[in-house]
């Protein structure tokens, strides 16, 4: 099942202007690799979870995957062939906003190979381009 | 560590803000700040090729050349700032030190060893704190702390506590409880089950406000007086389920209204 919030305090949400890069969750905090978008995009519940699963299908039971983003954004649309106005439309999925930089997913408990291997799987799912990447040094 | 730390060629910044910065950057610079001992702080430029070896390395202590200033002043790294993809550096900031100074900085941990808890079937190592902050000498600030784990076993854990600092007069700073290393049992498919618990409700998200506010305009209609903010706040549910929207509910009072 797709990730969706159990509770809203409203029913549908402006669209909004993306703003351009990540300032923050743009590395690597909880495991030791991660999966990092290049691009901006409202990145759906349904898409994640395929992400999700695709990766953790190729772990089996190693390793564990962290989802950094949550689709916490009401995406509504129209039905087709529908005249326009009477209102907005009804809610039709819910999306998480990824900008350039974003952290997607993240591995802890593998080795590299490995993780590189789950992540391009989990790559593929993903409307974005995506790349692997590590922890930063410490300062 | 004073003859091994090595020197940075560094030349002062007049011009300051992004504009300028990212004429620096352009030119093959790296925007940095020395700061620190009461001196005002002193914005600088160093050569990025000559300093981003050492900082990708994960050298703390530098030795400063710049013009006009002190020769030879030890500086430690204190922040990195890196552009939004986390590939470039693009800013550094130091600090004056003494070699004999207590300082507090951020040193990595080692782990090694093969931890025999892992050889249990679904077991994982997790290292939630993979830094440890630490107060020491700056000659005795080390590259890594090394810490053996061949002993965890599964559902082990090693806090900060238990870690062996490298140096005597060395202090922890991190929170002594703070999780360096555990083996745990992967549970399977954890994130499926909470996904399925989050929409086990319905299709939608309850809405905060929105029952009360429906029980609100029903108790209302029940005392015979509906406020019309209530009315349509106890319509809306009624939308989102599919029924028919308040304006339809109203069109038959207006029809009956034409026919009079």
């Amino acid at each position: 099942m797709a990730l969706m919030p159990k509770r809203v305090k409203f029913r549908k949400e402006q669209r909004r202007v993306r703003p351009r890069k990540a300032t923050k969750g743009n590395y690597v905090a909880f495991g030791d690799f991660g999966l990092q978008a290049l691009e901006g995009a409202w990145v759906s519940g349904r898409q994640l979870e395929a992400g999700r699963v695709a990766a953790q299908h190729f772990l089996k039971r190693e390793g564990k995957l962290f989802i950094r983003v949550f689709p916490d954004k009401p995406i509504s649309k129209k039905p087709l062939e529908t005249r326009m106005g009477t209102g907005k439309a009804e809610v039709e999925y819910w999306a998480a906003r990824v900008k350039p930089g974003t952290l997607l997913f993240e591995i802890a408990g593998v080795d590299e190979t490995s993780a590189k291997r789950a992540m391009v799987r989990a790559a593929v799912k993903m409307p974005v381009r995506c790349r692997f990447v590590r922890r930063r040094v410490a300062v | 560590m004073n003859d091994k730390s090595p020197v940075l060629k560094a030349t002062k910044r007049d011009r300051l803000g992004t504009r300028y910065t990212k004429r620096v950057r352009k030119a093959g610079g790296l925007p940095a700040v020395v700061y620190g001992h009461g001196s005002p702080p002193v914005s600088i430029t160093v050569d990025a090729e000559e300093v981003l070896p050492h900082l990708h390395k994960g050298e703390k202590v530098y030795r400063l050349e710049l013009a006009g200033e002190q020769s030879g002043q030890i500086v430690l790294l204190k922040e990195l700032q890196f552009d939004y993809l986390g590939t470039d550096i693009v800013h550094a900031d130091f600090r004056r030190v003494d070699l004999n100074e207590r300082v507090r900085t951020r040193v990595h941990v080692d782990l090694q060893g093969e931890a025999k808890g892992l050889k249990n079937a679904g077991a994982i190592l997790m290292h939630p704190t993979t830094e440890l902050v630490v107060e020491c000498r700056v000659t005795e600030i080390p590259d890594s702390i090394p810490l053996d784990i061949s002993e965890l076993d599964l559902n082990g854990v090693i806090t900060a506590a238990q870690v062996k600092l490298p140096g005597a007069d060395m202090k922890l700073i991190t929170d002594s409880h703070a999780i360096i290393a555990q083996i745990v049992e992967q549970k399977e498919e954890v994130v499926a089950e909470a996904a399925v618990v989050a929409t086990e409700g319905g299709a939608e998200p309850e809405v905060i406000g929105e029952k009360e506010r429906a029980e609100k305009a029903a108790a209302a209609a029940a005392d015979g007086k509906a406020p019309a903010k209530d009315a349509k706040a106890a319509a809306a549910p009624a939308k989102a389920a599919g029924g028919a929207p308040a304006k339809a509910a109203a069109a038959p009072a207006k029809d009956a209204k034409a026919k009079k």
